[in-house]
């Protein structure tokens, strides 16, 4: 059978409009047929599944469509199905437990399903000025997101992430401008290619790359992130932490691949250093759960940065990485979503005898802490594993010492709250509640399977990566 | 399938095998629960028996060999063998492991399904540490051993259980991430002068490693096997952890995981970076008869038994790392033979200790005296093991630290010379101890109606006292089965790897490479 690129791209993006689609079906369909209202949770879970249809096997090389602004690869596919998936649990969670006000539903599933198309093409985007319209597009939608509950929390949580996004943005949009003044083109590859120009594109360059790291939650750009994942609903707070920040790492990455050497990788390393150092920290010092996953949610951007010094392996590395991060932070998320009685979540010392009243949840839990504190044989050691390998081999030893001291300081972080559940007794005889919602227990002991299993199980996943990377 | 046939591999899943299988039995049915666990314990001895009778004393090479690929692109193998120390050391796992269950039945009341799981894990995991020839999978057996310990100290320990439970759990993990890091180095210096990504352990022997390379990962790899052994100052969690843990949990932490850190010099520190071994050695030793002393002395100050048991093991420990660190053929059969004593000798104590408590609930030396007269089982069995402990000539005690301070004198004849008062600090309070308890009058009138051992404490303490005697007076089955393994350890410390040639030296850091 032989490879027709038209049709592929027609099938490919098909997936991306549909969600687009959905989107719109979400918004207006309930406003013409009242039997739909307070569906729409069905619709947008049913959308994703059709959609996932249209994700057929990866091209067997890379396609540029509109004179190179999308770039469809096994290395799209691969970041694209990432991103549906996080996008059904994100609607199973939010299925589970509505966390819009009556009558919101539709401008919540059509503001995720617009953010989703944003961050799609985010991952394809084969341009500088493509990959910033995508993320503002994803942008948006999620700081409405954030305040949908119109509460005070919420409202704090998507002011907060809006007026600094709204700053990060502001100044990728200034590097873009100034890098279009002295490069001929924009695309990645050109300017990959491009000699390199003087200071001022350098201050280009940091200027876009601020921009980026205010996404990914890089240290000193992460002011946002406790507020944020605090006050917004649980659920999107777990959609920021796995999808988002997939999309700004996928950009990061990208501007971090055109620079060999020189001051950019030593910038970059810097922001490495002080992201691990600085999360770990003040991690140490959090009550709120919510919190103590926003300042993780940070400190494995910094680990996942240190992928990056690891060439085309640390590439691989870092597509495992995702999808296993991502597993232990929604599973966490679930969690608190099933145990919070109040927006800002459950404080850690509230888990106090889960282990007595809900045995398989706190065993869950305690899966995703051992998990994201990279203790063996759960999936996220094997994830720092493959991170960190790579970054050796590349000569950036030093880097990796650091990673690997402090992710021994995120021990005790991780394990105060496995000491909560298992070994406290509880100040108020653990009011836990006993019923909740079967779809959001379902994800989470989904997601503890996928952290047992992912690491000592990890050639498919690792396969899958290997091939992907190769095309970035 | 070979996974299944091969016996080594078969002892480490099984263990878990079963601890995940006994989630199947309801919580409540604690018969079956204690039955089942005791049969899978005792049916991972039988099948590590089988490794005992298949062993091949002569054979220098690794046996029971099984290499699987796993993870192809970082050249990672499912990479299993023995040499006649980890055979010694998978041997005592298997043994202490169905005598801790035992010691567990009528200790445990609590959540015993979770409890009798985490000791199978452990025991996966404790086996894997000594069956591991892949770099990889030996870090990833001696991580994920943590979790259980972690969650039988803190969950059923003692009062103070959460301290020691965390304390254990960081001070171990800080310890071993730099030689994640380090193990890394290795690969990656492997590849970079070979071109083939390997974990091999065998492989990476007589690696090309410049002397300053050598130094660091040394020390990387040294400080989470000193902190694991302990070696004097990284000893400050064990007390906590011994006093605390339950009965079970400190004979298998006194018995098996201290002898990991030891095993961990021996299998890796040493052989794989041996011009830096050298430099290191005598330090290591000089900290191990530091433990000797410092630890003797302490234990003598103490009035909590088990806190008594737990300084002597940082005593017993040192003898073992200065017989290890003098590379003389004596010193090191004798340290290999003396980290199986001491498994034996301090795990029936912390039995010992454990019996009393289960009747009184106190450790304190004070509060017991006299219990000659109403306990003259226990007596007996107990001076038995303090004879053994303080190395009484006839007893298991007595060959290894001969060896060891034998062979060592003639490498560092003043540690060794030092590390002898410690053997006699160690007469002084455990025979104090002992007359405290067992002898004098009876002063206490609850000790009055105290019972003497029962079936199942018989049952548990007499496999270990026959082994006690047993090692006393016939060693040579032991000692000829570590002999190959001693003489390999020797002769790959004393090699000079060539220099690597320029082109493969790896930078320290990213700004020096290229």
């Amino acid at each position: 059978m032989t490879f027709d690129p038209v049709a592929y791209a027609a099938s490919a993006l098909a997936g991306p409009l549909l969600l687009v689609l959905a989107a719109f079906g979400c918004l207006l369909l309930p406003l013409f047929f009242k039997a739909l209202r307070g569906t729409q949770g069905m619709i947008a879970l049913g959308a994703v599944l059709v959609v996932l249809i249209f994700f057929r096997q990866a091209p067997p090389a890379q396609l540029s469509f509109f004179s190179g602004a999308l770039n469809l690869s096994p290395l799209s596919s691969y970041l694209w199905a990432f991103a549906m998936g996080v996008l059904a649990l994100f609607f199973a969670l939010s299925l589970a437990k509505p966390p819009a006000p009556e009558g919101s539903e539709g401008e919540y599933y059509f503001l995720a399903f617009m953010a989703t198309t944003g961050l799609l093409v985010m991952m394809a985007a084969g341009d500088l000025f493509t990959a910033f319209i995508a993320l503002e597009l994803l942008s948006l939608p999620v700081y409405a997101l954030a305040g949908i509950r119109r509460s005070k929390p919420g409202i704090e949580a998507a002011y907060k992430y809006f007026m600094l996004g709204a700053f990060g943005s502001g100044m990728t949009v200034m590097g873009i401008a100034v890098l279009n003044a002295l490069y001929p083109s924009l695309d990645f590859v050109a300017l990959k290619a491009a000699a390199p120009a003087g200071q001022l594109a350098l201050a280009g360059f940091l200027l876009v790359i601020s921009g980026f790291a205010f996404k990914t939650a890089l240290v000193p750009f992460h002011m946002w992130v406790p507020d944020a994942y605090e006050g917004a609903p649980t659920q999107v707070s777990a959609f920021m932490g796995a999808a988002v920040k997939a999309g700004g790492v996928v950009l990061l990455w990208r501007v971090f691949s055109l620079f060999d050497g020189g001051p950019i990788r030593e910038i970059f390393w810097w922001l490495t250093v002080i992201t691990a150092v600085f999360a770990n920290l003040a991690a140490l010092a959090q009550n709120g759960l919510k919190r103590l996953l926003a300042y993780s949610s940070i400190a494995h951007a910094g680990y996942i940065a240190v992928a990056f010094f690891g060439g085309q392996r640390g590439w691989e590395a870092v597509l495992y990485y995702l999808p296993v991060y991502a597993m232990a932070t929604i599973g966490a998320f679930g969690v608190v979503l099933i145990l919070e009685k109040d927006e800002k979540g459950p404080k850690i010392d509230d888990l106090a005898g889960l282990a007595k009243t809900r045995p398989w949840l706190a065993a869950a839990m305690a899966a995703f802490m051992f998990s994201l504190a990279g203790v063996p044989p759960l999936a996220g050691f094997f994830a720092k594993f493959y991170a960190f390998a790579g970054a050796v081999a590349g000569g950036y030893t030093s880097l990796v010492v650091i990673a690997v001291i402090m992710s021994a300081v995120s021990i005790y972080y991780y394990l105060r709250v496995t000491v909560v559940m298992y070994m406290k007794v509880p100040a108020n005889g653990g009011d836990h509640p006993v019923e909740a919602p079967g779809l959001a227990e379902a994800v989470v002991f989904l997601m503890a399977a996928g952290v047992l299993l992912a690491g000592l199980f990890s050639r498919p996943l690792l396969a899958l990566a290997a091939e992907a990377s190769r095309w970035f | 399938m070979e996974l299944l046939t091969n016996p080594l591999s078969l002892s480490i899943l099984l263990p878990a095998a079963a601890g995940l299988a006994i989630f199947a039995i309801p919580r409540e049915n604690s018969g079956a629960l204690k039955g089942f666990t005791l049969a899978a314990s005792l049916l991972t001895f039988l099948i590590s028996l089988r490794l005992w009778s298949g062993f091949d004393p002569g054979a220098a090479a690794f046996q029971f060999t099984l290499d699987q690929s796993w993870l192809p692109s970082y050249g990672i193998n499912y990479f299993l063998g023995i040499d006649g120390v980890s055979l010694l050391m998978i041997l005592l796992t298997t043994l202490l492991m169905p005598i801790s269950v035992l010691a567990s039945f009528s200790y445990i009341k609590e959540n015993q399904r979770a409890y009798y799981a985490c000791l199978l894990f452990l025991e996966t995991g404790m086996i894997g540490v000594f069956a591991a020839l892949d770099l990889f999978v030996f870090y990833l057996f001696w991580e994920a051993m943590l979790i259980p310990m972690y969650f039988l100290i803190g969950i059923w320990g003692g009062p103070r259980r959460i301290y020691a439970a965390l304390k254990f759990f960081i001070y171990t993990m800080a310890g071993s991430v730099l030689m994640l890091a380090a193990i890394l180095w290795v690969a990656a210096a492997q590849h970079a002068a070979t071109g083939v990504w390997t974990f091999s352990i065998p492989a990476l022997y007589g690696g090309a490693l410049t002397l300053q390379a050598q130094f660091w990962l040394f020390a990387a790899f040294g400080l989470a096997f000193a902190v694991k052994v302990p070696l004097f100052p990284f000893h400050t969690w064990l007390p906590d952890a011994h006093v605390e843990a339950p009965t079970a949990g400190s004979v298998l932490l006194a018995g098996v995981l201290l002898k990991m850190g030891v095993y961990g010099y021996l299998r890796l520190a040493v052989p794989l970076f041996p011009q830096a071994a050298v430099t290191f050695a005598p330090w290591l030793a000089g900290l191990g008869v530091i433990g000797i002393i410092y630890g003797s002395l302490v234990a003598w100050s103490q009035h909590d038994m088990k806190k008594m048991v737990a300084y002597s093991s940082v005593a017993h420990l040192g003898i073992v790392m200065l017989g290890i660190m003098s590379f003389e053929p004596a010193a090191v059969s004798g340290a290999v033979l003396q980290m199986v004593n001491h498994g034996l000798s301090t795990g029936a104590l912390f039995l010992l200790v454990g019996v009393l408590y289960e009747r009184r609930h106190t450790r304190m030396i004070e509060d017991y005296g006299g219990l000659a007269k109403v306990m003259p089982g226990f007596a007996a069995v107990f001076m038995i093991v303090t004879l053994s402990s303080i190395g009484l000539p006839g007893l298991n005690g007595f060959i290894g630290e001969v060896l060891v301070l034998f062979g060592s004198f003639r490498v560092y004849p003043w540690l060794a010379g030092a590390a002898v008062a410690g053997v006699i600090l160690s007469a002084v309070y455990m025979l104090g101890m002992y007359q405290q308890v067992v002898f004098g009058p009876l002063r206490h009138t609850e000790n009055k109606i105290l019972q003497d051992l029962n079936l199942r404490e018989w049952l548990y303490l007499l496999p270990l006292l026959a082994l006690i005697v047993l090692l006393g007076v016939w060693p040579n089955p032991f000692l000829k089965r570590t002999l190959p393994a001693v003489n390999n350890y020797i002769t790959l410390s004393k090699q000079q790897p060539a220099p690597p040639p320029a082109s493969v030296r790896i930078a320290l850091d990213g700004e020096e490479s290229k």
